[in-house]
């Protein structure tokens, strides 16, 4: 370990051989080399260049998988050597992450996760959106495209743009009829990736589409990105709101707030006669929500035309801006947005290292 | 609870935890030997391992794991330890106890701080 930490101070005195007396402190644990350097505050663009070339020269060195440059003042010694959410560089600069998941398959998350996505896009906010569903990816059918994504100079995988939404899937990385069989370790790193190589760059909002159930892609990712929170898709039936239930759980264990449940296929609107009926159930997840002291977001009928414009890769709220649903999924995005700042700003934790 | 504010001390020696008014002080080496990793604790209560000689030990840096942990980075390389907000909260509850439970401890196999 310390024949790294002389290496890389070494590096640093070749590239500038003012660098080392800039040195804080540097730490190397785990193949990642953890460097604060004192910096002018007045020359932060100076320093973010600095930092950028240090970074790259650095994770050159053998056996170094990441580095992670912090830039200190003293003037404000918050957040020094702080080092945020390890591994998940990919989205170190977008502002808040949020999932939409659910106990159960098949209940809408990926129908809700797209229209919700663009919704919050009309709000006014730059947004991405994550398949992290890697055994069966669904954004590239919704969004109906399957352009290869392209490589940034850095050699970073480059988001694909559409509907003015950042979007990744492992859909797009690899040919459609190729068999998913995925193990948990590749599932494990197929998420990372999307995490760590895609360069997300500055967003809002990322919102994450989860696959079905409370397995290792829900937990790598509590584990790898802070996120400011989860959003619970329900069906109103009862089976639904007993895996809501779990999946609530497992959020509530590793401190992700809620944002709230939205109930899908809530009711059926007859297309002819224009009569709302229940078939699911009524109210079953306004209900559950109550029961759980969770936020309940709003409803989203079951709709023929929803159905249709995804399958054709033209989210509902879009193709079809004046319907019910389209009107719900904006109502849906203002209470998300709104939720996320008021919780945001006090579940994130100062490091002040002095 | 999430703490709003999570210090370490200039010596590097001392963390606190700061949640609203109340806070939360606890040493470095009162972490270290608690440290609630597999390596130290085990995977029952009778492979727990005692840790001793920690009277110096210091913490290089933190991380957040998601929202729920810290990962705190020891100057003896052991970085392996994930403290939830829950874990350190029992930690410092507990506090008393369980330094006089570990000093005895140390006495019991005949280790020492040093
Ligand atoms: N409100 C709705 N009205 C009509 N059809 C809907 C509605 N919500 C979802 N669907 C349809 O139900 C099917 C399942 O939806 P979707 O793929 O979004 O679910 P999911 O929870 O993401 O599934 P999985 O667990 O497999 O990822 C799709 O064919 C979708 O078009
Ligand atoms: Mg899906």
């Amino acid at each position: 370990m310390s024949d790294i930490k002389t290496l890389a101070i070494e590096k640093l005195n070749e590239l500038n051989p003012e660098y080392p007396e800039l040195i804080e402190d540097i730490v190397v644990a785990n193949k990642k080399i953890y460097l604060s350097l004192k910096t002018d505050k007045a020359k932060v663009d100076k320093f973010t260049k600095i930092k950028l070339q240090i970074e790259k020269e650095l994770a050159a060195i053998d056996g170094i998988d990441s580095v992670s440059v912090s830039l200190t003042s003293h003037s404000d010694a918050i957040q020094a050597k702080a080092i945020p959410q390890e591994n998940a560089s990919g989205v170190s600069e977008v502002r808040n992450i949020i999932s939409v998941a659910s106990g159960k398959g098949g209940v809408g998350k990926s129908t809700t996760s797209i229209n919700l996505a663009i919704a919050i896009n009309q709000l006014g906010f730059s947004v991405g959106l994550l398949d992290a569903d890697v055994y069966g990816p669904s954004i590239p059918k919704l969004v109906g495209d399957r352009q290869k994504p392209k490589k940034s100079k850095a050699g970073k995988i480059l988001p694909i743009k559409k509907y003015n939404i950042s979007l990744m899937s492992i859909g797009f990385l690899v040919p459609e009829d190729s068999p998913m069989i995925w193990r948990g370790p590749m599932v494990i790193s197929a998420v990372n990736q999307m995490l760590n190589d895609v360069e997300w760059g500055k967003l809002d909002y990322l919102v994450v589409d989860m696959p079905p159930g409370t397995g290792d892609v829900q937990l790598t990712m509590a584990q790898r990105v802070p996120m400011s929170g989860a959003v619970i898709v329900s069906t109103p039936q009862d089976l639904a709101l007993i895996d809501a239930r779990k999946g609530i759980e497992m959020f509530k264990k590793v401190n992700i707030p809620i944002l709230g449940i939205i109930e899908n296929m809530s009711t059926f609107i007859c297309p002819n006669c224009k009569n709302e009926s229940h078939i699911f159930g009524f109210e079953g997840a306004k209900l559950e929500a109550n029961n759980q002291k969770v936020d309940f977001l709003g409803d989203i009928p079951l709709e023929i035309d929803l159905r249709e414009c995804s399958d054709n890769g033209k989210p509902i709220i879009l193709s079809k801006t004046d319907s019910v649903v389209s009107k719900k999924f904006l109502e849906i995005a203002k209470s998300v947005t709104k939720k996320v700042g008021d919780e945001s700003s006090s579940s994130k934790p100062n490091i002040i290292i002095n | 609870m999430i703490p709003e504010n999570i210090i370490l001390s200039e010596n590097k020696k001392e963390l606190t935890l700061e949640y609203g008014a109340t806070k939360s002080v606890m040493s470095a080496e009162f972490l270290r030997v608690n440290s609630p990793s597999a390596e130290v604790k085990g995977h029952s209560p009778a492979q727990k391992k005692t840790v001793s000689g920690k009277r110096a030990v210091s913490i290089n840096s933190i991380e957040l794991v998601g929202n729920y942990a810290i990962k705190l980075i020891f100057d003896d390389g052991h970085a392996t330890g994930i403290y939830t907000w829950q874990y350190l909260q029992e930690l410092f509850k507990g506090k008393d106890k369980i330094w006089k439970d570990y000093i005895s401890e140390l006495r019991k196999k005949g280790l020492n701080r040093d």
